[in-house]
């Protein structure tokens, strides 16, 4: 969102054009920016050096015995892989003509767009209450980062505890809506996937928390300072200046946690197995499924790099989306720059 | 009387026994214990302590019956890899494929056999028993759920069966016999059929008091198990002489019709619920009956982890008349054994150890574990023991009665994508997402696809294996 004509948001503006804040360096210091350009390159190519050694070396390999896989008919029951016959793209065919994957992705996307949903409005709300430092705040931030450490097969089997028909939730619930709730956690094909994705909330409220920590904190302070001087209110700022400026923070939240979310096996697993009837079965438990329960390795490689294909596709979309973003923050800051010009 | 002896009838009588112990004849064959015999073969080969892939839950009563091996062979287990017996197919199969030596046996399902087998990671083991002069004295037909084509390729160590189990208590009281009797105009008794079990269950069906009937499983990976025993006892079998499915037919919609009008007797998270759920239920009272594993028995007889014992009555599974004749069918899946590594190189020494525990004596110690409940009576010794019929008790004639008319799930390579197609169709049902009525014609047209990408060849050839393991009778003695 760019500022309106008189928003509090042109105050960032105004506020940042001042020449305070001006970062370009007298020529004097040129020399030294340039020493530190070229260590900063050594670095960055340091860095990147290892994850293409890492990606050559180990993914690589992988993914192209993946692709083997995906276009030979291997079958455990039919001799070795090197010798499977070459199918083509009849793999292909099958997979993206497979039903249940159908239904697979649909409930994937649901999962992770009602999780990610979740995670980030009570982790960006967990962190607009902790983010001004506070007696006790570091009490707190390691409370909220617990359930982040735990196990996730810990929290399937916690939440099915506590969600049983008779269990504490439900008696929660009782208590507070003054009436008997039963609600069918674990057994009911309609709330089954909402159940996982409570306990993926709670698994990963504080991955949101976290990275909304952060990015509230590296705001400035002067526009915020500035607004309430001018008499805006305390939502108005938060609307107006805080949310645009963290739109790029927001949007990396969201993503990174959407594709989190896409993969999310082990709770789902260990609670439902894919059932009740086929409620649960998302990509990653129909994959497991048809991998490692039918054995069947090629179509479970070809079904492999069809979700890849639409992982990558989500992720372009992210990173445009991210850029989009990128720009919107960077033509609030050139205006700045030329005010100051 | 005295008879003189001669000289010469001393001398022809120590020639006669030289010349016969010349002759080339089984080492172990004079009257060596099992255990002895056993052991003079494992001492004869070379190699390491094994490495094996067990559940610690069953390994830790099978670990104290090492110990005489290890002096007498020069080895045992060395390591284990520990990971649920509901994993280990997926673990072995990973182990095929890439025809690792790693692991020398695994303990897992047995019905994964032809699969295993197919994938080329089991080692036949019958040359080995030969050896050893070892059999597997299991009782019934029981014995060849260990085989497949003619080879054995497994040792059992658990004999698992279900076990029909109904309130006794319940049963006893003779307000609840009349009533019932009132009713239905006949008397109350143990469960012939499985319709004589549903009219029962819906009679002790007591939400009110915390009491649903029915203790038998109803989630997606288990219920299945149910379905079988409910297809076979009505004649059914899955498939015609050319691997045709042979589902959707009279005994199979009999079968999910079974299946599914448990549902009004059953707990409403029944869908949900595995073992860990519905066996504290079964030992605390909170159910009428059910049929399951024979496990259960030892739990629910023991008066410090029970609130039950004594309070049960056990017995053969129901069956079922609808193929015109009374047909009990019991299931065993998963049948915990011992399978060999073909790729390993200890595979011997591993086939011996897995003897070693499947003799008469050996196997009552594991068996008899009180405690470590997960190994249940199969050799027919078991059933005149003194140390196995204290855990079983009462139940011990049952598991007998039911291991004798046991039969196997699918008994064929694929066998857990056959299972979950049926399995996945099936919960469906059973929570509303599917028709009852659509759920063979769906099934048949999934096990098409798997046979043709299997091999309608192969898996034909396997068919006779998959028959010879049913029970020869209709119903127990």
């Amino acid at each position: 969102m760019l500022p309106f004509p008189g928003s509090a948001l042109s105050v960032v503006q105004d506020m940042n054009s001042s020449p305070m804040t001006n970062t370009q360096g007298s020529p004097k210091s040129r020399p030294r920016q340039l020493v530190h350009a070229r260590a900063v390159r050594r670095f960055k190519w340091s860095v990147l050096s290892v994850l293409i050694v890492v990606l050559v070396a180990v993914l690589f390999p992988v993914l192209m015995l993946q692709l083997y896989f995906s276009f030979h008919g291997y079958s455990p029951y039919g001799g070795s892989w090197w010798d499977a016959e070459f199918v083509g793209l009849e793999l292909f065919e099958e997979v993206v003509t497979d039903p249940r994957l159908g239904w697979a992705i649909i409930r994937s996307l649901l999962f992770a767009t009602g999780s990610t949903i979740g995670c980030f409005v009570i982790g960006f709300g967990l962190a607009l209450l902790m983010y001004r430092p506070f007696r006790g705040q570091a009490f707190y931030y390691i409370l909220f980062i617990l359930p982040m450490l735990t196990v996730p097969i810990v929290i399937a089997y916690t939440g099915e505890m506590l969600l049983y028909q008779k269990g504490p939730v439900n008696d929660l619930l009782s208590s507070i809506l003054g009436r008997q709730v039963n609600i069918l956690w674990l057994a009911n094909a309609d709330t089954a996937l909402l159940t996982v994705m409570v306990l993926e909330v709670w698994n990963w409220v504080p991955f949101s928390f976290i990275i909304m920590m952060a990015g509230l904190a590296a705001l400035p302070d002067e526009p915020i300072e500035a607004a309430k001087i001018l008499g805006a209110s305390k939502w108005r700022v938060f609307v107006e200046i805080q949310l645009p400026l963290l739109r790029p923070v927001i949007v990396l939240a969201l993503i990174l946690r959407f594709l989190e979310a896409i993969a999310e096996f082990p709770k789902a697993w260990s609670l439902f197995q894919g059932g009740p009837g086929s409620a649960t079965e998302t990509i990653p438990t129909y994959l497991y499924i048809v991998t490692w329960q039918y054995f069947e390795i090629s179509k479970g490689a070809a079904m492999s790099y069809v979700v890849l294909l639409i992982m990558v596709a989500i992720v372009l979309l992210a990173i445009q989306i991210l850029r989009r973003e990128k720009m919107g923050l960077d033509q609030i800051y050139d205006s700045r720059k030329e005010t100051t010009a | 009387m005295s008879k003189k002896i001669s000289r010469r009838s001393v001398v022809n009588g120590g020639l006669t026994m030289a010349a016969l112990s010349s002759l080339p004849m089984p080492r172990m064959a004079f009257a060596a214990s099992e255990e002895e015999r056993i052991i003079a073969a494992a001492k004869a080969t070379s190699g390491t302590d094994l490495k094996g892939m067990i559940w610690s839950n069953y390994y830790v009563a099978m670990k104290p019956t090492n110990a005489p091996f290890k002096q007498g062979a020069g080895y045992d287990v060395g390591s284990i890899q520990d990971i649920s017996v509901f994993s280990i197919p997926q673990r072995a199969m990973a182990e095929a494929i890439t025809r690792s030596p790693e692991f020398d046996f695994f303990h897992l399902d047995s019905n994964m056999i032809p699969s295993l087998a197919s994938a080329g990671l089991l080692e036949p083991l019958d040359p080995y028993m030969e050896k050893a002069g070892f059999k597997l004295n299991a009782v019934g037909n029981f014995g060849n759920f260990m085989k497949y084509k003619g080879n054995t390729y497994g040792i059992v160590t658990d004999g698992n069966v279900h076990v029909h189990m109904c309130r006794k208590d319940m049963m006893e009281n003779p307000e609840e016999q009349k009533g019932f009797e009132d009713k239905h105009g006949k008397k109350m008794a143990y469960p012939e059929t499985w319709e004589d079990d549903q009219r029962l269950m819906e009679w002790f069906h007591r939400p009110d008091k915390g009491i649903w009937s029915s203790g038998n499983l109803r989630n997606r990976p288990n219920g299945v198990t149910w379905w079988y025993m409910y297809f076979y006892s009505a004649g059914g079998f899955p498939f015609d002489d050319d691997m045709n499915p042979t589902l959707n037919t009279p005994a199979g919609n009999y079968a999910v019709e079974v299946y599914l009008n448990m549902k009004k007797v059953s707990h409403p998270e029944a869908p949900g619920w595995g073992t860990p759920q519905m066996i504290p239920r079964i030992a605390s009272g909170k159910i009428y009956s059910c049929q399951y594993w024979d496990g259960a028995i030892g739990l629910n007889e023991n008066p410090k982890k029970s609130k039950t014992a004594g309070k049960y009555i056990y017995g053969t599974v129901p069956g079922s008349d609808f193929s015109g004749k009374r047909m009990h069918r019991s299931i065993s899946s998963p049948v915990a054994a011992i399978l060999v590594n073909r790729y390993s190189k200890n595979k011997e020494r591993a086939a011996y150890m897995a003897m070693w525990w499947a003799t008469q004596k050996n196997s009552e110690t594991i068996v008899g574990d009180n405690v470590n409940t997960f190994h249940d009576p199969w050799h027919v010794a078991h059933f005149k023991s003194d140390k196995v019929y204290q855990t079983y008790k009462a139940g011990l004639p049952a598991i007998n009665s039911c291991l004798q008319v046991a039969s196997p799930p699918i008994y064929l390579t694929g066998l857990l994508e056959f299972q979950d197609q049926l399995a996945k169709n099936l919960s469906e049902a059973y929570v509303g997402q599917r028709k009852a009525k659509d759920v063979l014609p769906e099934t048949e047209k999934a096990w098409k696809k798997i046979v043709r990408k299997i091999g309608k060849k192969k898996l034909k050839a396997e068919l006779a294996s998959y028959k010879a393991l049913f029970p020869k009778v209709n119903v127990p003695s």
